[in-house]
Parts: C-alpha cells; sequence; structure tokens
C-alpha cells in the first residue's frame, strides 16, 4: 500500500466512504439506541410521577386522619368533662340534700330530747315535792329527837315546799335556757 | 551540538497530510482513516447496542446513566432552542456528540509518528467535511420544509435589512450560509490536525540534545506529550460539543416561524 501526500486541506475519496460510515451510525443510533433509552427515561419518569402521586396522596389521607383524630379527640374531651362536671353536680346534690336530711334527723332528734328532759325533770320535780315533807319532817325528828305533830307545823312545811319548789324550778329554767 | 541545543526542531521533518491510500477507480482512499472511522463507528454501535439490551426503566448504571446524561443534555438544548418542533434533531446531535467525542479520543492512542496505527479520524478534513455537509444539507431542507420553496428562497432577500436593501441581504445571508459548512468542517478538523502535529512536535524533540545529556528531550518529550494528550482529550470533548450545539442552533434558526424584520 503506497503512502502518500497529498494536500491536507482537500477532500478526497475518502469522503464518501467516512460519509457512508457516519450515516450507518447515525442511522443505528436514531433507529436502534435512542428509541429504547427513551422509552426507558419516559417510562422511568411515568413511574416516578406515579411515586410522587402516591406520596401526595398518603400525605394527604394522613393529614385527613389526623384531622379526624384530632376532632375525635376533642369530642371525648368535651364529653369527659361533661362526664366530670355531671358528676360533681350529683355529688354536690348528694351532699347537699344528705346535709339537709341530717340537719332535719338531728333537729328532731334534739326537739324529742329537749321534751322528754323537761318531762322527766317534772316527774321529778312532783316527786321531790311530794315527799319533801316527810323528809324534812322524819330528819327533823331525829334531829330534835321527838314527834312533831305534822299540824302544828304545817304552815313552816308549806313555806319551806314553796322554797324548794321556787329554787329547783328556777334551776330548771336555768338548765333550759342554757340549752 | 550547540546549535541543536539552541535549535531544538531544526532539521526536523514534519509530513501532514501523509496517509496510507489507495486507488479506487478515479478516487484515492485514505485507507488508514477508512479502518479508523470504521472502527470509532463500531464502538459507538457497539456501546449503543449494549445499551440497547440493558436499558431499564428502574435503577439505572453508570454506563446507562452516561447516555441518559448526554441524551438529556443534547434534549435540553434542543428545547430550550427549537421547541418541540426540534426532536427530530435529538438523534443527530447526539450521534454527533458521541461519535465526534470518540474519533477524537483516538488522538490519545498517537505517539506523532508520520502514520499512526489508529489516527483521529476527524484530524483528516474527509470526516469533518462529511459531517458538516451531512448537517448542512438537512439543515436546508429543514428551513425548506417549514417556510415552503418561495419562503426558504425568500427569507434570504427579507432580512436582516428592509425589503429595499434584498440585494444587501442576499450577499450576506448567502455568504453566511456558504460559510457555515466551512467553519463547522474547519474547526473540527483544524483542532485535531493541530492536536496531532503537537504530538509531532513532541516526539521530534526527543532528538533534543544537551552536550552528552542525550537524555533531557526524552525526558522533556515524555511530559510533555503526557500533559497535551489529557488537554488534547479535554479539547476532544469541547470541539464535539461544540459541533453538536452548532448544528442544534443551525436548525434553530431554520426551523425558526419566519416573523418579519
Amino acid at each position: 500500500m503506497p503512502l502518500a501526500t497529498s494536500n491536507f486541506l482537500v477532500p478526497n475519496g475518502t469522503f464518501i466512504v467516512v460519509l457512508i460510515a457516519f450515516i450507518i451510525v447515525l442511522y443505528v443510533i436514531t433507529k436502534y439506541v435512542l428509541p429504547p433509552l427513551n422509552a426507558a427515561l419516559s417510562e422511568r419518569q411515568e413511574q416516578i410521577r406515579g411515586e410522587l402521586e402516591a406520596a401526595d396522596k398518603a400525605k394527604a389521607d394522613a393529614e385527613e386522619a389526623d384531622v379526624e383524630r384530632r376532632a375525635v379527640l376533642e369530642q371525648a374531651r368535651t364529653h369527659a368533662r361533661e362526664i366530670i362536671s355531671q358528676a360533681q353536680t350529683t355529688a354536690d346534690q348528694i351532699v347537699t340534700s344528705a346535709t339537709a336530711e341530717g340537719q332535719a334527723v338531728h333537729d328532731r332528734i334534739v326537739t324529742a330530747a329537749d321534751a322528754e328532759v323537761v318531762v322527766a325533770r317534772q316527774a321529778a320535780v312532783e316527786e321531790v315535792t311530794a315527799r319533801v315533807g316527810e323528809i324534812v319532817l322524819a330528819a327533823a325528828e331525829r334531829v330534835i329527837g321527838r314527834e312533831i305533830q305534822t299540824s302544828d307545823h304545817q304552815d313552816l312545811i308549806d313555806e319551806a315546799i314553796a322554797a324548794v319548789r321556787a329554787e329547783t324550778s328556777g334551776a330548771a329554767a336555768g338548765a333550759g335556757g342554757a340549752r | 551540538m550547540g546549535s541543536n541545543l539552541l535549535t531544538p526542531l531544526a532539521g526536523i521533518v514534519i509530513t501532514p497530510g501523509l496517509h496510507l491510500q489507495r486507488k479506487l477507480g478515479p478516487l484515492t482512499i485514505n485507507v488508514d482513516i477508512v479502518w479508523a472511522t470504521l472502527i470509532a463507528g463500531a464502538v459507538v454501535i457497539t456501546l449503543g447496542l449494549i445499551l440497547r439490551s440493558k436499558a431499564t426503566s428502574g435503577v439505572p448504571g453508570k454506563f446507562q446513566l452516561a447516555w441518559e446524561m448526554a441524551v438529556g443534555a443534547v434534549q435540553t438544548q434542543v428545547d430550550d432552542s427549537i421547541g418541540p418542533r426540534g426532536a427530530a434533531v435529538v438523534p443527530l446531535a447526539l450521534t454527533l456528540f458521541v461519535f465526534i467525542f470518540t474519533c477524537n479520543l483516538f488522538e490519545a492512542l498517537g505517539i506523532g509518528s508520520p502514520i499512526d496505527f489508529l489516527p483521529a479520524p476527524t484530524s483528516d478534513i474527509n470526516l469533518p467535511l462529511a459531517m458538516a455537509l451531512y448537517v448542512i444539507v438537512m439543515v436546508h431542507r429543514a428551513a425548506i420544509k417549514n417556510r415552503g420553496v418561495k419562503g426558504y428562497f425568500a427569507h434570504y432577500f427579507a432580512q436582516p435589512f428592509p425589503k429595499k436593501l434584498f440585494f444587501v441581504n442576499a450577499f450576506m445571508n448567502g455568504i453566511e450560509e456558504l460559510v457555515k459548512p466551512v467553519t463547522l468542517t474547519l474547526r473540527l478538523f483544524g483542532n485535531l490536525f493541530a492536536g496531532g502535529l503537537m504530538l509531532a512536535l513532541l516526539a521530534a524533540l526527543v532528538d533534543w540534545k544537551f552536550g552528552s545529556y542525550g537524555v533531557i528531550g526524552g525526558v522533556l518529550s515524555s511530559v510533555f506529550t503526557v500533559v497535551w494528550k489529557l488537554f488534547d482529550m479535554a479539547i476532544g470533548a469541547i470541539q464535539a460539543f461544540i459541533f453538536a450545539l452548532l448544528t442544534i442552533l443551525y436548525f434553530d434558526s431554520a426551523m425558526a416561524p419566519d416573523q418579519p424584520h
């Protein structure tokens, strides 16, 4: 094969051969290489878009669920507050009515007791009053050593009884006033 | 020796445009350029077919990702300048970028000998010219499709100046359209051709002797060659990008709606 120098700025027959070679390369790239690559690229874009949309949807769902959760929680809190306040009211009512009832019972008992006390005192006073004359006379007989005629000293006895009565009733009135 | 030290490249013969050639009827074929082109094409097609067999819509591997980046970059550029109408330009611009980039990388294999086993096909005028003419023909075809035959010619008379100056318009537009394929060709060819020349010069530096210390030229040559090849690969990528970008821009001006100026 001859070595030859030609003007390097002048094209020769090589032009046609390399032009054909270039067109073949262009054809193969255009027909066989780019379409599958572009298909893969657009398919991937599609996938990514789908995934992004799914992510958006999941996010929206999560937000919705969150809002719902908050609403339910708030509702539950309100409900709980209502229950507590109702319970409080009921408890107050129970306490109030129990107090009132207790007071009534107490008052009744006290009133009854007071009445009983007054009756008992009266009875005691009557009994004492009835027997005081005898006791005084017996005591006096022992003191002077002889029998004393009741009739002789009836006035004196009556006076003593009246004094005792006045004293006891005064004491009973003082006790009743202190109650 | 002194004169050799001061003029390290004196007496060195570099023979640009030297090729293995064969006559095919009336045509002269640069055989080394042809096989380098075929190998570059085979590399691109093989990478493309590997991608085709592996392409997945799932998590892409590094290989697929590299392709996707290239396609994405071209697609973005086309969308930004031409819009949806430019979809047909994407395969051409992508092929140009990948193919030219692959061809340019061949320069990293060269050692600066007069005939490299695998020269960068783009360092020969034929391949850049072939691609540039293909692009320009397609651009004009797109312009005719866009504006109709009448509109296509009228376009050159109607702008940039008012219609009264149609002669000036036609002259300027004519020059521009003629220059487009020439600059597109020579920009790519010139960069890669110069890269090859640079390698030849650096290789010739081995001959530089400093007294009896004969190695100095060889050491410099080795270091500079490595640095230059790294730089040259960047140039190769940039030139591939520029070729593809200009293709898109030419299509853009051809497919743009015809506005009154």
